[in-house]
C-alpha cells in the first residue's frame, strides 16, 4: 500500500480512527488496538486502548491473544476487526456480536464464500486455547475453529438481519483494502447518507430543520451545513453519544442532531 | 390597605455598633430582622469574616439560616424565618447582577431551600441599607411589610388578600408610588400550598414553597424603597469589568437565551431521550414538535424582555389566554406539557399563565399532577377526569390546587406527602428527591445529573446542581455513570454555589473562560478584598457543605440522598438501540465517590478535617449536636 494501513488518510481522518470509531459505536465494552512493537499509530479517541503485540510476525492469532488478554474480564465477547475495512457498518458488528449465545464460541461470517476471521466475534475465554495454538506454532485461525464451537453466518444469514439488509446490503463491511487500487476505489465512493437535525438557534429559518447530507465524519456533516463544532455546539449521534469530535465516523442511516451546548433553564 | 398597625425606625437599634468599622465595598454589613408578630425590628451586624466566607445570596442565606432558624421548627410555624438576601454585586453596573435570594426551611422538603429571583426588588431591597432582610413571626391579619430605608411598618392589607401577586404588586405601586418595589404572594401562598412562589415583576422565587412560608406569616407582600447608596471599592475597575462583561454577553454563549429562550431545550432534549414524559415513564414525547420554540415562537411570541441590569434579555413572552402575555420557559413547558402528556400549546401556555396567577411553582405543579394522572389511570385515586394528555383536566387540577379544593387539597401537599397519603405503591413513581419534584432532566439518560439530583441539599434541583452540563459536554458517556460523572457534578455544584452567592445569572456562565478567576476579580473590585480563584473554590465547598450541615441539623438522614424507585427499576430504550439503565448499585457508587470527594464519610457526615479546612467547626458541632 506504500504506507501502513492504520495511518491511511480517510476523508479528514484515518483508516484506524474510522474503524475503531465504528466498532466503539457498536459495542458496550472497551475497544483495544493491537499494534506491532514501535508501530506509529494515528491519533485515536482517548477512550481507545492500545496494546503492543508481544511477538511480531506471528499472525492473527498472536494479535487475537494480545487483544483478548487486554480485555480480560471486562467483556465476555470480543468483536475482532482488521484495520482496512472503511466501509464497516455498526449494524454488521451488532449482528455478529448479537448472534453469540451460550452454545457458541465464535461467530464467523462467511461472505462471498470466504470466511472472515477478522470480522468475527470471539468468546474472551478462548484466550487459553489461542495461546496453546501459538505455543504449538499452529498460527492459522482455522486451527482455532477446529477446537471450538463456531457459528458461521453466510451472506444470506447476515442479510436476514433487517438493519444489515437496510444499511449494508452489499456487505461492504468486509471489503478490505489489499492493493493501492482497492484503496483508491473505496476512497472514491460517495460518503454515506445521514440525516441531520438542527435545534434551537441552530435551526435554519429558511431551510428544513431536518435534511439529508452525505459525509464520512461529524466534521464533514458540520462543514456541509456551515456549522463549526466549537464550545457552543455539540452533536448527538442517533440520539445517544454526545460529541464535538470532528473525526467521529458516520455510517449510512445515522442521524446527527446539532444543538447548542448551553443547555439549561 | 389602611394605615400602618406599627411603624418603627430601626436607626440606632444596633446600627451604631455594626457600623463601628466600615463595611467592605458592596456591603452594608448588617441585616434587618423584622418580627412581624411583635411589630419590632432589630439590626443584626454581619461581620466582614462572615461576608467574605459566604459572600451573599444563597451562601449568606445558608449562614443566616443557621443563625436565625430555631432547630426543628416547622417550616410554616411563625418562628420559622423567611430571609431575603442580597449580594455585593447588586447595584453595580455588572450585567445580570440585579438578583436576590429567598431562603427558608421548605414546607415541601423540611430542609433548606433557596430560590433566586431578579430585577428591581434586588436593587431597592439592598439599598434600604441592608444585606439581608429576615422575617420572623406572623402578622395578626393579612398585611404588607413596608421597608423605607430605616423606617419599617406593617400595614393591614385585607383588600389585597386573594389577588394574584402581579395584581397586588400593581395596586401597591399605584398607591404608594413607583419608587417602591414589591415582592408578593398569590392565592396559593395564602392557602399554604407547599410549592407556592414569591413573585416580583413577573419573576418568581419558585422552588421549595417559599410563598407558603410567607403566607403562613400572613404577609401578602414586602415593599422596599431605596434610601441609601453603596459604593464599590474600585468603581473604575468595576465599570471596566461591567463594560467587558456586557460586550461578552452579546456573544454566542448567550445566543440561545436571547433568541429563543430556554424553551430551545425541549426539542433537543427530546432528540436525546432526556425529555421527561408522562411522569417519567418515557423520555421522548410524540407531541414535542407542537411545543418546541422552533415551531411556535414565530406564531405566538409577542415580546421579549429582560430583568433590570441585564443585557441578555432571556424573557420570551407568548400570547396567553385573554391576550395576557405569558413568560414561557423550558421548565414550564416540560412540566405542564410532556410530563403531563399534554401537547396542546394553548393548554400549556394557559396552564403556565394560571400557575403565575395563583403563585405556583410550575415544576412541582406539573410533577405532582403528573403523579396524580398516573395514580388515576392506575385506579389508585378516584379522579376519573384526570388523564394524561388532557389539557382541560390539567387546568382544572391547577385551579383546584390553588383553591385547595377537590383533588387540589391532596395535591397541594406535593407528590411526596400525597403519595404517602395514597400509598398502594404510588410512592415508587412520585418523582421527587427530599420532597422536591424533579426538573426536566431525565436522570437515566443524564447520569451525572442523576447524582446531582440525588445529593443536592435543596432536593431534586437543576439550578444548584447543573450536572446536566457535564452530561451534555460529550466528555463522558452520559448513560454510564461513574467517576467522571461525579467530578462533573461536583464541578457544576461548586460553580453554582458561587454564581448564586455573588449573585450572577447562570445564563451568563458560558461567557467565563476561567470562571473562578474571573469571579474572584469581580468580587475583589467590588469589595476591595484580594480574593483569588483558590479562595473562591474553597468558598464554594464551604457553601455547599454549610447547606448540608443545616439539613443535618434538621434531621437529614443518609437515605434522603437517593432517587425514586422508578428510576432504578425501569430502563429506557434509546433510538440508537442502547438501553439506559441506572442501577441502585451504580447510583450508590457515584454517591460514595461524591461523599469521598466532598470530605464526607460514607454516612454523609463531614469529617473533622473537612470541617476544619472549611472553617465550619461551629456549624458542624451544632449540626451533630442537634441533628
Amino acid at each position: 500500500m506504500g504506507s501502513p494501513k492504520a495511518t491511511l488518510e480517510w476523508h479528514g481522518s484515518t483508516l484506524l480512527r474510522r474503524v475503531t470509531g465504528i466498532v466503539g459505536r457498536s459495542v458496550d465494552g472497551p475497544v483495544v488496538v493491537v499494534c506491532a512493537p514501535g508501530q506509529d499509530l494515528p491519533a485515536l479517541d482517548p477512550a481507545i486502548e492500545v496494546v503492543t503485540d508481544a511477538r511480531e510476525g506471528r499472525g492473527p492469532l498472536q494479535g487475537l491473544a494480545a487483544g483478548l488478554d487486554a480485555i480480560g474480564d471486562r467483556a465476555a465477547i470480543a468483536y475482532v476487526s482488521s484495520t482496512d475495512v472503511p466501509l464497516l457498518h455498526p449494524s454488521f458488528v451488532r449482528c455478529v456480536v448479537g448472534a453469540t449465545n451460550d452454545d457458541v464460541d465464535v461467530v464467523l461470517p462467511e461472505i462471498g464464500g470466504y470466511r472472515q476471521p477478522l470480522a468475527a466475534a470471539y468468546r474472551v475465554e478462548l484466550l487459553g486455547a489461542v495461546e496453546e495454538l501459538i505455543a504449538a506454532d499452529r498460527l492459522r485461525p482455522a486451527f482455532l475453529f477446529e477446537r471450538c464451537r463456531v457459528l458461521q453466518l453466510n451472506d444470506e444469514a447476515m442479510l436476514r438481519d433487517a438493519a444489515v439488509a437496510r444499511l449494508d446490503p452489499s456487505l461492504g463491511s468486509v471489503r478490505n483494502l489489499n492493493e493501492p487500487a482497492d484503496y483508491e476505489r473505496a476512497h472514491a465512493l460517495p460518503p454515506p447518507e445521514v440525516v441531520v437535525e438542527r435545534f434551537g438557534t441552530l435551526a435554519p429559518r429558511s431551510r428544513p430543520r431536518r435534511e439529508t447530507v452525505r459525509a464520512w465524519t461529524l466534521g464533514g456533516v458540520a462543514a456541509a451545513i456551515g456549522l463549526t463544532l466549537d464550545e457552543h455546539i455539540v452533536a448527538a449521534l442517533n440520539g445517544d453519544k454526545i460529541s464535538r469530535d470532528e473525526q467521529l465516523p458516520l455510517a449510512a442511516g445515522d442521524t446527527v442532531a446539532f444543538m447548542v451546548a448551553d443547555a439549561g433553564g | 390597605m389602611t394605615r400602618p398597625e406599627a411603624v418603627w425606625s430601626i436607626s440606632g437599634v444596633g446600627y451604631d455598633r455594626c457600623m463601628q468599622k466600615p463595611a467592605p465595598g458592596g456591603y452594608f454589613g448588617k441585616a434587618l430582622v423584622v418580627d412581624l408578630g411583635r411589630a419590632s425590628g432589630t439590626v443584626k451586624p454581619l461581620k466582614e469574616s462572615v461576608l467574605r466566607s459566604y459572600i451573599g445570596g444563597a451562601g449568606l442565606g445558608a449562614w443566616l439560616m443557621h443563625e436565625c432558624c430555631p432547630a426543628a421548627v416547622e417550616p410554616l410555624d411563625p418562628d420559622a424565618p423567611l430571609i431575603f438576601v442580597f449580594s455585593p454585586l447588586v447595584g453595580t453596573p455588572l450585567t445580570t447582577s440585579a438578583k436576590f435570594a429567598v431562603v427558608a426551611k421548605s414546607p415541601l422538603t423540611g430542609r433548606l431551600t433557596d430560590a433566586l429571583a431578579s430585577s428591581h426588588f434586588a436593587i431597592a431591597g439592598k439599598l434600604t441599607g441592608h444585606d439581608a432582610i429576615v422575617l420572623r413571626g406572623a402578622c395578626a391579619r393579612p398585611s404588607v411589610l413596608m421597608i423605607d430605608g430605616d423606617s419599617v411598618s406593617v400595614v393591614p392589607a385585607d383588600d389585597l388578600w386573594g389577588l394574584p401577586a402581579a395584581e397586588a404588586e400593581l395596586r401597591l405601586r399605584e398607591r404608594m408610588g413607583p419608587g417602591w418595589r414589591v415582592a408578593a404572594i398569590g392565592p396559593a401562598g395564602e392557602r399554604l400550598v407547599r410549592y407556592a412562589t414569591i413573585s416580583h415583576d413577573g419573576r418568581h422565587a419558585g422552588r421549595g414553597g417559599l410563598g407558603a412560608v410567607m403566607g403562613s406569616k400572613r404577609c401578602k407582600a414586602i415593599m422596599v424603597r431605596a434610601r441609601h447608596k453603596v459604593a464599590s471599592a474600585d468603581p473604575r475597575a468595576v465599570l471596566a469589568a461591567a463594560k467587558d462583561l456586557r460586550e461578552r454577553s452579546f456573544g454566542a454563549a448567550t445566543a440561545k437565551y436571547r433568541e429563543l429562550g430556554t424553551m430551545a431545550n425541549l426539542l433537543a432534549f427530546n432528540a436525546i431521550s432526556a425529555l421527561p414524559t408522562r411522569n417519567f415513564s418515557a423520555a421522548t414525547f410524540d407531541g414535542a414538535q407542537s411545543l418546541g420554540a422552533e415551531e411556535i415562537a414565530e406564531l405566538r411570541q409577542v415580546a421579549r424582555s429582560s430583568c433590570a441590569s441585564c443585557s441578555i434579555g432571556c424573557e420570551h413572552l407568548y400570547d396567553g389566554p385573554g391576550g395576557k402575555k405569558t413568560r414561557m420557559e423550558y421548565e414550564n413547558v416540560f412540566a405542564l406539557g410532556p410530563l403531563c402528556g399534554v401537547s396542546d400549546a394553548d393548554a400549556v401556555i394557559a396552564a403556565s399563565s394560571l400557575c403565575d396567577e395563583l403563585g405556583l411553582d410550575t415544576i412541582s405543579t406539573g410533577g405532582t399532577i403528573a403523579w396524580a394522572m398516573e395514580c388515576a389511570e392506575k385506579g389508585l385515586i378516584d379522579v376519573p377526569w384526570l388523564r394524561f394528555g388532557d389539557g382541560t383536566a390539567l387546568l382544572r387540577a391547577i385551579n383546584e390546587i390553588g383553591a385547595r379544593q377537590g383533588i387540589g387539597e391532596l395535591l397541594a401537599e406535593g407528590s411526596r406527602l400525597a403519595s404517602r397519603s395514597v400509598g398502594r405503591g404510588s410512592e415508587a413513581f412520585a418523582a421527587h428527591v427530599k420532597g422536591l419534584e424533579l426538573p426536566g432532566y431525565e436522570p437515566r439518560t443524564l447520569q451525572a445529573m442523576a447524582l446531582g439530583l440525588a445529593v443536592n441539599a435543596r432536593g431534586a434541583d437543576h439550578n444548584r446542581s447543573g450536572a446536566y452540563e457535564a452530561d451534555l459536554s460529550g466528555r463522558h458517556d452520559r448513560l454510564l455513570g461513574g467517576e467522571p460523572h461525579v467530578a462533573g457534578a461536583i464541578e457544576t455544584e461548586d460553580r453554582a454555589a458561587i454564581m448564586d452567592s455573588l449573585i450572577l445569572c447562570k445564563f451568563l456562565r458560558g461567557v467565563f473562560a476561567d470562571p473562578f478567576s474571573e469571579w474572584a476579580g469581580l468580587l475583589s473590585a467590588v469589595t476591595g478584598w484580594n480574593v483569588d480563584a483558590e479562595e473562591l473554590a474553597t468558598t464554594a465547598r464551604r457553601i455547599v457543605l454549610a447547606k448540608r450541615l443545616f439539613n443535618l441539623r434538621e434531621g437529614w438522614t443518609r437515605d434522603e440522598d437517593w432517587l425514586p424507585e422508578r428510576f432504578l427499576s425501569e430502563s429506557l430504550e434509546l433510538e440508537s438501540g442502547r438501553t439506559a439503565t441506572l442501577s441502585a448499585s451504580r447510583l450508590e457508587g457515584m454517591i460514595s465517590s461524591y461523599y469521598r470527594a466532598r470530605g464526607l464519610d460514607q454516612t454523609g457526615l463531614p469529617s473533622r478535617a473537612t470541617l476544619g479546612e472549611l472553617e465550619l467547626q461551629e456549624l458542624g458541632a451544632e449540626a451533630r449536636q442537634l441533628g
